[in-house]
């Protein structure tokens, strides 16, 4: 391949197709960017975000890259539309490739209307609709660098999709005013570079328009920055992880967070070693998480039972990734679920809570820190690779909804009117009070070893029933303090899905296609997946003569755990599943809806 | 006055080395007047792990080899604790070992007793990572804890105590808790602890441990200096005891300082939203 940096001339623009039409107007476009780890795909993206952003509409980003530094196959997508989105678009509208493989890998996904604009510094490609300008030699001349190809690209798409300039050059100012000078100065160049190309070439100016939207006061986000954002209002202040794709960033935004709060985050030798400084400093009365991904899940395993016999709070974020074992490290899946469900030896109460959007990350991880405290339970907060990393908008998280509740911790002055103190008090709501260590005039004895009230080892088989039961039990009793799940749709419709997650998104869209076939359906957005919420699905179960079940992994694991804790409901459950690393499109759920054809 | 969980009696077998360890324990936390409830004491698994269990202590029983990890997360979440992890030579040099070189590294202001017997008791006769060439079969070279401890460049304590001599283990003890109040950081104790059953190396213990504060040229506070005190007293067929490190500066340089400084910490922080609003809001009208 030769350098792009090494040519001295720009070679001749190449040109599109010639006959000239009105602008195709775009309600709901999706633009995607290609091209080798390190080519900026992901810069064109946040900058594509951002402009939309700036023009009312919701938008949703993904991206698809590989673990490795530099190199590889990356993409990364950009959808905006007028309506509320949280899915990937099924066709692309315009592809951006900086080299030909990215040409070959989106090619499927482009829309017949559909344009590839692409770098044609090292290839020429033969297909008719594509149109090539060598980006990295515009560029390389005038800045001394091919990098700044991809904001030459942002300036080239920002003149194929008819932007305002004003607002196109507002983005770049923005995104690169932090690092200032020289770079904010060279981005401005190339984004001009990439205009004029674009604006010189035949028939490409204004080959489209978007259309604006009314959707202003949102912010765009991930998941993963929703949790830490969560944590922090939640009162949580400390947290101990290793790091893990997909879960790195939410250590990394608390990293900034958590200390000018008097907060502590380390990252640990291992997950052994984050859990247990989570266990420790939870028995210490913080309000703990750590944060992980399916292997690192795999080792934390031994501490989280301690967390469920000892009784401590802790919050474990599982950004579920493509497993088993080290898998796809950066690929979604949803298949962690029966792990958690049944993870470690022995047996111990456990609640695994499911947001589906950046908001819900926000609120639930709230909600998480106040049942792990109230309950004295581990808790799981089941997120996924899409969900952590993907961004979407989100109205902006409202602080007034947000309460701390810590449950039966018992202040100081309480603690010093007691005629004696229990760390496993047997009491009638199931939960013994607690005093952290340092509180005046008591301690205790806490273990993960079967224990009686007072925290002594204890082999007695009538307090081993008893201590089983209290446990145990908070799985009953906490029935009516967990996330409810969310319904969508037609309420007497006979069709159902029921899903958890990321997965949502594509749900609810596909339900929004059948409705405008007069297919009504509902949906069954189970936020607390663990206890089923028997008490939920029977009525919605009971409603429809079918129900499919959405998920991302082989074997239908929230479907079993269904059939399992609603047997009866057994014949109604059909599954949708996909396990290929890649989130669902709404062609792919429809075309396993049977009423559908 | 609250009635808290009372000590109860220990599981030890008469004679063993963990009863001279326990009664310092008790000694130092009165002579250093730490009243109960500021006392955490995280044991580990293994006879000497319940020695929570046998004192008025806040006690937290860890996972097998994770008491590090707890007792330094204890800290960090309330600096104001006097925290204490006690175990055995298996929990903290095998399944522990990767939580206990980097406890040196991480250096928070905890102190971290181990109880060698170079066995493993509670499973009955095991060999250990310190197990002597021979010790029920053993072919593998003993693990030397001081040695490893000296070989990371943190200013940490490091000391080395032997059950036979209580007087000299309560002085090593309270001095290395004073080193945790004063934050200067992680105290390592390696107490010669005797397995009676086991591993009865009281007699030999007893000839063959040398104080190397007796040494010509004995400086605690230059780890070259002890590394060759340490290395001589091992050729000439002692087992070397007493302070092997104690740099001379006096510094805060203990984790929970650095991470902390004067504030109370995640544990007592007033989490509530009230206290927090102006700092929230700011942060979500800066972070999105």
């Amino acid at each position: 391949m030769t350098s792009p940096a090494s040519r001295a001339t720009p070679v001749p623009v190449e040109s599109g197709p010639s006959e000239s039409r009105p602008p195709l107007e775009l309600a709901d476009v999706s633009v995607m960017i290609g091209g080798q780890g390190g080519d900026g795909t992901l810069t064109v993206s946040d900058l594509l975000g951002r402009y939309f952003r700036k023009c009312g509409l919701y938008v949703y980003t993904s991206r698809n890259v590989l673990s490795r530094i530099r190199g590889g196959h990356a993409d990364a997508s950009v959808r905006a539309s007028r309506d509320p989105i949280s899915a990937v678009k099924p066709q692309v509208d315009v592809l951006v490739a900086f080299d030909n493989e990215a040409i070959e890998m989106g090619r499927a996904e482009l829309s017949p209307d559909g344009f590839i604009l692409y770098d044609s510094t090292s290839f020429h490609s033969e297909i008719p609709t594509a149109v090539g300008f060598p980006f990295a030699t515009l560029v390389g001349g005038p800045l001394g660098q091919p990098i700044f190809k991809n904001t030459a690209a942002y300036g080239a798409l920002s003149v194929l999709l008819g932007f305002d300039p004003a607002k196109t050059r507002q983005v770049i100012e923005e995104r690169f005013k932090r690092r200032g000078g020289e770079a904010l100065e060279k981005n401005l160049k190339a984004l001009e570079i990439g205009r004029h190309a674009a604006l010189e070439a035949p028939n490409v100016a204004n080959r489209y328009s978007v259309v604006e939207g009314d959707a202003h006061d949102l912010i765009l986000t991930t998941g993963n920055q929703a949790v830490a954002l969560g944590f922090v209002v939640g009162g949580g202040r400390f947290f101990a992880g290793y790091p893990i794709t997909p879960a790195t960033e939410i250590m990394e935004y608390l990293q900034r967070y958590l200390p000018p709060l008097g907060g502590v985050v380390r990252q640990a030798e291992d997950e052994l070693g984050a859990v247990n400084m989570v266990l420790g400093a939870a028995y210490a009365g913080a309000r703990a998480m750590t944060s992980t991904s399916g292997p690192g899940l795999s080792l934390m395993t031994e501490g989280i039972g301690q967390a469920g016999t000892a009784e401590i709070p802790i919050l474990i974020a599982d950004c579920q990734r493509v497993g088993p074992s080290t898998g796809q490290p950066t690929r979604h899946e949803q298949s962690d679920l029966s792990h958690l469900a049944n993870l470690g030896h022995g047996e111990y109460p456990r609640f695994i809570v499911s947001p589906a959007t950046p908001e819900d990350c926000f609120s639930l991880t709230v909600e998480a820190l106040n049942l792990a405290e109230k309950w004295r339970v581990p808790v799981f907060l089941l997120l996924d690779q899409a969900l952590c990393q993907n961004t979407a908008t989100s109205p902006r998280f409202d602080l007034s909804r947000v309460h701390v509740d810590r449950g039966r911790r018992l202040r100081s002055e309480e603690a010093a009117s007691l005629t004696e103190y229990k760390a496993y008090r047997i009491t009638d709501d199931g939960v013994s009070p607690y005093a952290p260590p340092g509180t005046p005039g008591l301690w205790a004895e806490i273990t993960g070893n079967e224990h009686d009230e007072w925290g002594h080892v204890s082999v007695n088989p009538v307090n081993r029933n008893r201590m089983m039961k209290k446990r145990m039990e908070k799985m009953v009793l906490a029935r009516d303090d967990l996330p409810p799940a969310r319904l969508f749709g037609d309420p007497a419709a006979k069709i159902g899905f029921i899903g958890f997650g990321s997965t949502s998104g594509p749900i609810r869209e596909s339900q929004s296609i059948l409705a405008a076939r007069g297919i009504p359906t509902r949906y069954f957005q189970a936020r607390t997946v663990y206890p089923v919420p028997v008490h939920e699905l029977d009525p919605f179960l009971k409603g429809v003569d079918v129900a499919y079940v959405v998920e991302h992994n082989y074997t239908g694991q929230f479907a079993r755990l269904v059939r399992e804790h609603l047997p009866w409901h057994h014949a109604k459950l059909r599954s949708i599943l996909k396990y290929d690393g890649y989130s669902f499109r709404t062609p792919q759920i429809l075309a396993g809806v049977k009423e559908v054809s | 006055m609250v009635q808290s969980a009372k000590p109860v009696p220990p599981i030890w077998c008469p004679g063993c080395g963990d009863f001279g360890l326990l009664a310092s324990v008790k000694r130092a936390a009165a002579d250093l007047k730490i009243p109960p409830h500021n006392l955490v004491l995280v044991g580990g698994i293994g006879c000497s792990g319940s020695i929570h269990n046998f004192l008025e202590v806040n006690g937290i029983h860890a996972l097998h080899g994770r008491l590090l990890a707890q007792a330094i997360g204890v800290k960090l979440a309330n600096p104001s604790l006097t925290v204490v992890a006690a175990g055995g030579d298996g929990d903290g040099y095998a399944i522990g070992m990767g939580h206990f070189m980097h406890a040196f590294k991480k250096n928070a202001s905890i102190l971290y007793i181990v109880m060698n017997n170079e066995t493993y008791g509670l499973t009955k006769g095991q060999p250990s990572p310190t197990s002597q060439l021979g010790f029920e079969g053993n072919i593998e070279a003993p693990f030397d804890a001081i040695l490893s401890a000296l070989s990371i460049p943190v200013p940490n304590f490091i000391a080395r105590t032997f059950s036979g001599d209580p007087k000299t283990m309560t002085q090593i003890l309270e001095e290395a808790i004073r080193f945790n109040h004063e934050n200067r950081g992680f105290a390592f104790v390696e107490d010669l602890s005797p397995c009676v059953t086991y591993n009865d190396t009281y007699k030999l213990w007893r000839e063959k441990v040398l104080d190397v504060s007796k040494l010509p040229g004995y400086d605690p506070s230059d780890r070259k200096t002890m590394f060759r005190l340490y290395l001589d007293t091992l050729e000439s067929g002692k087992i070397p005891v007493g302070v092997m490190h104690r740099p001379k500066d006096a510094a805060k340089v203990g984790l929970e300082a650095k991470l902390l400084g004067d504030a109370v910490g995640p544990a007592r922080s007033d989490i509530s939203i009230d206290a927090n609003l102006t700092s929230y809001e700011k942060l979500l009208a800066a972070a999105v």
